[in-house]
């Protein structure tokens, strides 16, 4: 009797700790989550179940984002995804006391000014949705399929690096995805080595 | 003569200049000398030193015995960092990036790796990275070979570092550095000797695993058994970095204890992780210390997740059929499609009331109605509890699946008859009502009399019961417009699945309810008299016929044994009912008597009824006399990849459409024909027994109940049928094949 009341005791804290540490993992159902924009709409990841969706971790502020920004290899990433009918949610984990956050208009002006084309930048001042994900790393990407399932997560590219000219020489796993996506087969490199600066969670 | 005077003040004179002279020269030699010391550190422009808003990086050297084939040289990059500033080790953990280190070496020089000394785990929020803080020195030893030939006239050797590194405290700055140093061949460099050996003492020694060390992947975390260690370390907490980036969750405390002289510990790996090396490589450090150790991977690392894959083109095909057909979205349905389906439901509930499992329900129905005729008051209450009955049945059923659904148990609607034991004590319950219909025992005999007279006062109680009674049996039956419905819950937000339950509820009430609430129909109804009792006592019929179908079920879940002991067992309850109906000696005796072997058998024979047939054993292997083979995951992809056309029967026991469609459209000797003609592979998938697999695959055709009949063929999308299945529907995609 002892045991049984202490394990009922001790079972619903383990299934919490647990529940703490459960990120999401590639070949489960992606965590749904609703997030505000910058446009001040709400977006609803299950709203877009029935088309592939890219989640991408961003902080202006991180010289790793800039990198990819300021060459056009991001924006021209979301550009072939968007073409593709996919939708691309650029998602912004920074707390709000950090000294890289941004309110929602400058971060929109700050994407739209090197041509970016997400289908909704999302505030995620909380952290929560990143902390769900896993999210370390910014950028950090992960790609979703029309089920709901996580069938990508890792990095932006192959070559871990703050330079510009590593951008040509590495691959690209996101449009590598895409490619894989179009030719109706399941993602190669469906989880790699993300990099870049932490995400500064609250 | 003796000397002048003035020639002695001359040759003072004379030798002050001289002095003044040697001095002179002397002191124009010294910053030659000087000059010497700082082209060491400065050749020209370019420095060994870099210094930035954040770091102060040098480029140092130590080679005791000067530069030359064989000789031991250490070259090194030193960074200070400002307070609060760090880089990064080998792997820099949950974000960041180890230092680089880019070497130009004259000819004959070759720098090996970095020699990393052991990092600190520096905790970013709820992340962590390994690094380093203050003071650290990156030394790489450079072996110099016989190739090494700088010329004789060559004092020193010039050696050139591009360094790039990573800098952050909240935010990070990569920097880089160009640094330039020359070492003299001869003599000795040592300036740095003291940063040098500590470094050195930093390093982790190398480890080699002793017996019955080694790793294994389970559960998500990384088990590792090291046996080896010093034995000073015995007791002591270690801190643990992984080489590996992207593998373990940095920010996780290992478990750790020791076992003995055996360190034991478990590393959570990291839910994404993309690496997987074999042997594992791990530093262990205490007290500035550290020892590296290369772990094997017992069992090898395990592939990441499976995921349940279907073919986009049978995606697009499913959802096209399911548009066209009947609304089966997997998605929290728009308004027009809720509607639709909610309309479907109520359609599917009325249908409900005519399927063959249900009909005996409707007996105690009928008998309710000509007991009420004259009291149209009671008869409105009780057609609303019986609606309320049969709704919230419907509602706790399907908040019961959505409940289980949650919880990831595999289960489809039917659930209930795919165990044993509620088939066994479903057959039970209706025995007695027929026992009861046959008037074989009276409730009011039975119970005492207030209860009895609780149930004759409240005969809304007793609609009600009669609503959740008719519930519990009609679940199994999916007819065919409540298939698509049915599927479209499973998939459904909970408000709007219990709504749709709701709904078929209703559409079950509906006849009772119209029959209580109109006057005219109830008018239509005939007047209580002597046909009463034998309708009553003709009722109990169908309820025993109900009996065999589910003994029939149990027999298809148990064998023969198991439904021969159900008959048994229903025998002995029989009697049991019947003796309590006795009065005096005769129940004194009998009762007892009837009810202890009612117990007995159940004991003895109760684990028969409920014990399942072995899967292997049950499953029939394709003889000559009928075509159809068992499903299995993945035989239809397997069969359709060789070219084969494959129809998929999805059964079960308890279905009574199923069986239907199988004795008639399934054994019709065109569709046979027509099955043989194409060399059509015929499957069947038979969810009697909550096969997992088999509520995986219905789930990704959109529906959690069975009959579901599909036609695979190569090259073109699949054909999924109605519920009742057309034969002239199935013979014509047969012959369009």
């Amino acid at each position: 009797m002892q045991t049984l009341r202490r394990t009922l005791i001790a079972l619903p804290l383990l299934l919490a700790a647990l529940g703490a540490h459960a990120a999401a993992a590639v070949g489960q159902i992606a965590p749904d989550f609703t997030l505000q924009s910058t446009e001040g709409k709400p977006v609803r990841l299950s709203e877009l179940r029935g088309k592939y969706v890219v989640l991408e971790w961003t902080n202006p502020g991180c010289p790793f984002v800039r990198k990819h920004y300021d060459s056009g290899n991001m924006p021209a990433t979301q550009k072939a995804a968007r073409e593709q009918g996919l939708a691309w949610l650029s998602v912004n984990s920074t707390a709000k006391a950090s000294g890289d956050y941004l309110e929602p208009a400058r971060l929109a002006a700050w994407l739209a000014e090197r041509k970016a084309q997400p289908t909704a930048i999302l505030m995620d001042e909380e952290g929560t949705v990143g902390h769900a994900y896993g999210a370390r790393t910014t950028p950090h990407m992960y790609v979703i399929d029309p089920r709901g399932t996580l069938v990508y997560a890792g990095g932006i590219d192959s070559i871990p690096s703050a330079r510009v000219a590593d951008i040509e020489r590495a691959t690209n796993y996101v449009k590598a995805a895409l490619a894989d996506i179009a030719a109706q087969r399941p993602i190669a490199a469906a989880a790699t080595q993300p990099y870049g600066c932490s995400i500064k969670y609250k | 003569m003796p000397p002048s005077p003035i020639s002695c003040h001359a040759a003072a004179q004379r030798l002050r200049l001289w002095l003044v002279a040697l001095f002179l020269i002397a002191a124009s030699a010294l910053p030659a000398g000087a000059a010497a010391q700082i082209l060491m550190k400065q050749g020209g422009t370019q420095s060994a030193s870099v210094r930035t808003e954040h770091v102060q990086a040098e480029l140092v050297a130590q080679a005791p015995d000067g530069v030359g084939p064989g000789r031991p040289l250490w070259l090194g990059l030193s960074i200070t960092h400002a307070p609060g500033w760090h880089t990064y080790w080998k792997n820099a953990g949950d974000s960041g990036l180890p230092t680089q280190l880019e070497w130009k070496l004259p000819p004959g020089m070759d720098a090996g790796e970095i020699a990393w000394p052991v990092p600190r785990r520096i905790r970013v929020g709820t992340l962590a990275n390994y690094g380093y803080e203050g003071q650290v020195l990156l030394p790489v030893p450079v072996a110099v070979s016989d190739a090494f030939a700088p010329g004789p006239l060559a004092r020193e050797v010039t050696v050139r570092l591009q360094a790039s590194w990573l800098v952050c405290r909240q935010e990070c700055i990569p920097e880089e550095g160009e640094f330039t140093l020359q070492i003299p061949i001869q003599g000795t460099t040592a300036l740095h000797a003291a940063q040098f050996e500590a470094a050195a003492r930093a390093q982790p020694s190398p480890l080699a695993p002793g017996a019955g060390s080694g790793a294994q992947v389970e559960d998500g975390a990384l088990a590792l058994r090291l046996a080896g260690l010093p034995a000073a370390l015995r007791g002591q907490a270690l801190e643990v970095f992984a080489e590996t980036a992207d593998m373990i969750e940095t920010a996780a405390d290992p478990s750790q204890q020791w076992q003995g002289d055996t360190w034991v510990a478990r590393l959570p790996l990291s839910p994404q992780r993309s690496a997987g090396p074999d042997p594992v490589p791990l530093v262990l450090a205490h007290g500035g210390q550290g020892w590296r150790v290369e772990l094997p991977v017992q069992g090898g690392w395990p592939q990441a997740a499976a995921m349940a894959q279907v073919s986009p083109a049978l995606e697009a095909a499913l959802r096209a059929n399911a548009a066209g057909a009947n609304a089966a979205a997997p998605t929290p349905a728009p308004m027009g499609l809720w509607l639709a389906a909610l309309g479907g439901a109520l359609l599917g509930g009325l249908i409900l009331n005519l399927m063959p499992c249900v009909f005996p329900v409707l007996a105690i129905k009928v008998v309710g109605f000509a007991r009420h005729a004259q009291d149209r008051r009671a008869h409105r209450i009780g057609g609303l509890a019986y609606t309320a009955g049969v709704v919230l049945s419907f509602l706790l059923l399907g908040a019961a699946m959505l409940a289980l659904r949650a919880a990831g148990d595999a289960v489809g609607w039917g659930f209930q008859l795919q165990s044993p034991a509620v088939v066994a004590l479903l057959a039970a319950l209706f025995t007695v009502i027929g026992l009861n219909l046959a008037g074989v025992f009276e409730f009011g005999a039975m119970l005492p009399s207030r209860l009895a007279g609780l149930q004759a006062r409240h005969p809304v109680a007793d609609a009600f019961l009669t609503g959740v009674l008719a519930v519990a049996v009609a679940s199994p039956c999916t007819a065919p417009f409540m298939g698509a419905s049915l599927g479209l819950t499973a998939t459904l937000p909970g408000a709007q699945a219990l709504s749709i339950f709701a709904a078929l509820g209703l559409g079950l009430a509906l006849p009772y309810l119209l029959a209580s609430w109109l006057p005219g129909f109830a008018r239509a109804l005939p007047r209580p008299g002597a046909w009463m009792q034998t309708l009553r006592r003709l009722m109990a019929f169908p309820m025993f016929a109900t009996v065999v179908w589910l003994v029939w079920v149990l027999g298809q879940q148990s064998g023969i044994d198991g439904a021969a002991a159900l008959l048994a067992l229903l025998v002995a309850l029989a009697m049991a009912v019947w003796a309590l109906t006795l009065r005096g000696r005769g129940r004194a005796v009998l009762a007892p008597l009837s009810i202890a072997v009612c117990a007995w058998l159940a004991w003895a024979w109760g684990p028969k009824v409920v014990e399942p047939l072995p899967a292997a054993g049950a499953a029939p292997v394709a003889d000559a006399a009928t075509p159809w083979r068992p499903w299995q995951a993945g035989l239809p992809d397997q069969l359709l990849a060789q070219g084969q056309p494959v129809f998929v029967d999805y059964t079960a026991a308890w279905c009574v459409t199923c069986q239907y469609n199988k004795k008639t459209t399934l054994s019709d000797a065109g569709v046979l024909r027509g099955f043989a003609a194409k060399n059509v592979a015929l499957l069947r998938a038979d969810w009697t027994r909550r096969d997992p697999a088999i509520t995986a695959a219905l789930a990704q055709l959109g529906r959690s109940g069975v009959p579901v009949y599909v036609l695979h063929a190569p090259g073109r999308a699949p054909v999924v049928f109605s519920e009742i299945l057309g034969s002239d529907a199935l013979r014509a995609a047969i012959d369009s094949l």
